[in-house]
């Protein structure tokens, strides 16, 4: 992490936008800015940076700004603050920055804490969960992310639901997919630190393979390095 | 009857052989003859007794001179009484007289010199520069037989005696240059001063010791630290060289020198061993002319050239002498001392705690010794503090430099409301009471409302006034512990922050730094008495008053990145992220940070200046937060600070 913190000084500017709603179907709500409150979202309205989409079952909706264009699918969650191309310096950065906001005189925490929370109800293999948990909801508009090729956007959407959802934290298959994320970036180092804290969880049988066999690869790129 | 004859009173030829300004040996300097400047290596005390023997046809023993010598800083004061420096003459006058019984008897003349003390004094400008003057006391005894006629009815011849004693005082001045470790120079006058009696019998006027005004010149080379080659000159044509061979404590010395009266062209050598020990130095020193001493000298040679010297003239004999000397100090030893000082920090009375962990000023000092030194800094500021307060103790490697932090205690008590410029006292100690070493600098000490502007150091501001804070709270908090004995014990912080809130903004107004032409902090207890202040003032009250009742707080500095630097408060409700949904539906208004026990904690970011009620100061923190500390990746970028105020 030293590594990544030296880095960060040389890193570039990350800039939001605002989008118009190009198609909708179903139930699709928005909370904007600070708003306690849901609002159906209308096709062809503005999103500002500051709002947050969110979809029910069977339901999406495609926004398209200015560089950028974006399908929410059903039962997700995304700030469009975080529809943005960002580079993997930048994501670097947003990493560092976990660190950073905490308090001072952190202690090393070795939590050995497997229990697993949410509906992870076997269905190891299908990232969309169709819940109702906003956690969950966050997670798979991340995954939207990752699919639209915003791959260091959906990192640090899928790592902020981790905080503040923690059961979220505890589902094999979202943090294996967006482990394997940062192992495609080449980002050996925090790959490995991400598929070694999802071996402290309760795995399948072929999760502990697939975590395992990564763990190795990832140990051999970085003693190659 | 003696007719003529010379005498030049003593110049550079001593006792102990010629040692130039040698470093190591503090005896030779005692010679007026040769350190005519009195430059000394004494740092306190000195004392040197010098005692010889004579091998004329009998062997002579004497006390040659007692020294004694006062260094007080620059200064050096030295005397020396000289009992042996002297020297008889008796001659037939040539003239006989019969006595009754037929028997003839010759007439004599007596002249006896001698240097009776003398007082030295001198100066070191620097530590390459020293000047000073000798003064010395000088007595001539004349004694001649006479024959006197006495005319009465028969022509008598009467012996009579003539006798003169005659003092005067000679004095002369001489600088010394030291250039590096190996070349030093010396310059001095011979009879520069004359004072005191003249003979008043024309007799013996010719015989006084001659004062004719000359000079010295020396010069010392040490190419090797074991190894020093000396030369000195006078314009009297007179010189001496020396050769000196350091060992340890030990030296040998070997003088060879030139006397216009004297043969041969080397009339004689001075070899010398010397040992130094803790407090003491001895020389056995030995004075061998290479020419016949025990022959009779007819009076020819004394009527034709006198003598050049009291104790080194062609009448000289060989001598054995052993000199020792005895250097007190009841000075500790100066083991280091300053190059500089330099005072990093302005002093905000405020900040007390920021001076006992950061150093307020930084020394250059140098340990003086081949040892390793521990050194005790310690400062004191005038108007401040009443006693030194000491710095950790820091080692230095022999003759080493270092630089030494001090830091300073700035009292609670403390209080001023205007800038005043001081002064710090910077002292370093190594074992005795004394410093070894000084300093003064100025300090500028600040008001205690004033602030560096670090929004670290508003933490200061915010501790400082608790006691007011907490009565404050406690008040406010009491009129509605209805309320808040009706919630549940997780919600209590974050209702206890509203409630403080609203009861804070109540009557406040938020103005721009009122006193605009410097950073000024105002107290919670002022911004509350004052019913305003900016952002700065509202921050430090706010952030103090949700401390009080326990509520953890965090200041967050938006840098100024070319616009209007800003704060403001961060509060953590101790609840965990599944409790969010109690306090908000929406996911951006709250953050996660892992407290120092490793729980995530939510905290809350409020604009404190929005004194319009405690959603809209919460929105408008967490919007200002999302956007660029969170969004703009301003933490990362060292755009915008987290600062905890515990």
């Amino acid at each position: 992490m030293k590594k990544l913190i030296i880095f960060l000084l040389f890193a570039g500017v990350v800039n939001a936008q605002s989008f118009t709603v190009k198609e909708i179907s179903g139930d699709v709500k928005y909370q904007n800015g600070n708003s306690e409150n849901w609002t159906s979202l209308l096709e062809g309205s503005k999103v500002s940076d500051d709002a947050i989409i969110i979809t029910s079952d069977n339901s999406f909706v495609e926004l398209e700004g200015k560089d950028v264009s974006f399908k929410l699918n059903e039962l997700s969650a995304v700030s469009v603050s975080s529809i943005k191309k960002m580079n993997t310096d930048d994501l670097l950065l947003a990493l560092a920055m976990e660190d950073m906001m905490n308090a001072p005189k952190e202690i090393e925490k070795n939590s050995d804490n497997t229990a697993v929370y949410g509906t992870e109800t076997g269905q190891e293999h299908t990232l969309f969960i169709k819940s109702d948990n906003f956690g969950i909801k966050r997670l798979n508009g991340a995954v939207q992310l990752a699919k639209s090729d915003l791959l260091e956007s959906a990192v640090v959407a899928a790592r902020e639901t981790y905080r503040k959802y923690p059961e979220t934290k505890t589902i094999s298959s979202y943090r294996i997919y967006f482990a394997d994320i940062l192992y495609e970036k080449g980002l050996y180092e925090e790959a490995l630190d991400e598929f070694l804290d999802i071996q402290k969880l309760q795995l399948s049988e072929n999760d502990r393979t697939v975590v395992n066999d990564k763990t190795e690869s990832i140990k051999m790129k970085l003693l190659g390095e | 009857m003696i007719t003529n004859g010379s005498i030049l009173s003593q110049s550079s030829f001593g006792l102990n052989g010629y040692w130039g300004l040698s470093l190591n040996f503090n005896t030779p300097l005692y010679s007026y003859e040769s350190n005519i400047s009195n430059y000394s290596h004494l740092e306190d005390w000195g004392f040197s007794f010098l005692y010889g023997a004579e091998f004329s046809k009998s062997t002579n023993t004497n006390i040659y001179s007692i020294s004694l010598a006062k260094t007080l800083e620059k200064h050096n004061l030295s005397t020396r009484f000289t009992p042996g420096y002297q020297k008889e003459f008796i001659f037939n006058t040539g003239e006989s007289i019969i006595v009754e019984d037929t028997s003839a008897q010759s007439l004599t003349a007596n002249f006896t010199y001698k240097e009776l003390f003398g007082i030295g004094y001198s100066y070191k400008f620097t530590d390459q520069f020293n000047a000073g003057a000798t003064f010395r006391f000088f007595t001539q005894d004349f004694s001649q037989e006479i024959v006197t006629p006495i005319f009465e009815d028969t022509l008598y011849l009467v012996r009579d005696t003539q006798e003169e004693k005659i003092n005067f005082w000679k004095a002369d001045i001489g600088v010394n240059y030291i250039l590096n470790e190996y070349l030093n120079f010396s310059l001095a006058s011979i009879n520069l001063l004359n004072f005191g009696e003249k003979a008043e019998n024309s007799n013996f006027e010719q015989f006084e010791i001659k004062r004719d005004l000359a000079a010295l010149f020396g010069v010392n080379v040490t190419p090797i630290n074991s190894l020093a080659v000396n030369f000195i000159y006078e314009t009297t044509s007179s010189y001496q060289m020396s050769l000196n061979g350091y060992l340890g404590d030990l030296a040998l010395g070997l003088t060879l020198f030139h006397d216009k009266y004297q043969e041969p062209t080397i009339a004689g050598m001075v070899p010398t061993i010397s040992y130094k020990g803790e407090i003491f130095e001895l020389f056995l020193s030995g004075v061998k002319y290479f020419s016949d001493r025990k022959k009779d000298f007819g009076v020819t040679g004394f009527l034709e050239n006198g003598i050049t010297n009291i104790i080194n003239n062609p009448y000289s004999f060989d001598k054995v002498l052993l000199t020792v000397s005895i250097n007190i100090n009841t000075i500790a030893k100066k083991s280091v001392e300053f190059i500089d000082v330099q005072v990093v920090k302005d002093i905000y009375p405020t900040f007390t705690d920021n001076y006992i962990d950061y150093p307020f000023a930084y020394a250059e000092i140098v340990n003086l010794t081949d040892e390793y030194v521990n050194v005790k800094p310690m400062a004191r500021i005038e108007g401040v503090n009443e006693e030194n307060i000491q710095s950790p103790i820091s080692s230095i490697a022999p003759y080493d430099t270092a630089k030494v932090p001090f830091y300073i205690i700035v009292p609670e008590t403390y209080v001023s409301d205007k800038a005043v410029l001081s002064y710090a006292d910077f002292y370093l100690f190594v074992l005795s009471e004394q410093p070894d070493d000084q300093f003064q600098k100025a300090v500028l000490i600040n008001s205690n409302n004033s602030w560096d502007g670090r929004v670290s150091n508003l933490q200061y501001f915010i501790k400082k006034d608790l006691e007011f804070s907490i009565n404050y709270s406690k008040a406010v908090l009491s009129r509605n512990k209805t309320l808040l004995d009706t919630l549940h014990n997780e919600l209590e912080d974050f209702y206890k922050a509203k409630i403080l809130f609203y009861e804070f903004i109540k009557h406040l107004t938020y103005i721009s730094d009122p006193r605009a032409s410097g950073e000024y902090v105002q107290f919670p207890n002022e911004t509350i008495e004052l019913k305003g202040g900016d952002c700065d003032d509202l921050s430090v009250c706010y952030s103090s008053l949700l401390e009080s009742v326990g509520i953890q707080t965090a200041l967050v500095d938006y840098k100024a990145n070319g616009k209007v630097r800003h704060v403001n408060v961060l509060f953590n409700t101790k609840l965990v992220p599944g409790q969010a949904k109690l306090i908000t539906n929406n996911d951006t208004k709250y953050f996660i940070r892992e407290s120092f026990d490793g729980k995530d904690e939510i905290w809350l970011p409020v604009e404190v200046t929005s004194l319009t009620n405690f959603e809209t100061a919460w929105s408008l923190g967490s919007e200002k937060f999302n956007k660029e500390a969170i969004n703009d990746l301003g933490i990362v970028k060292g755009k915008v600070a987290i600062i905890d105020i515990y």
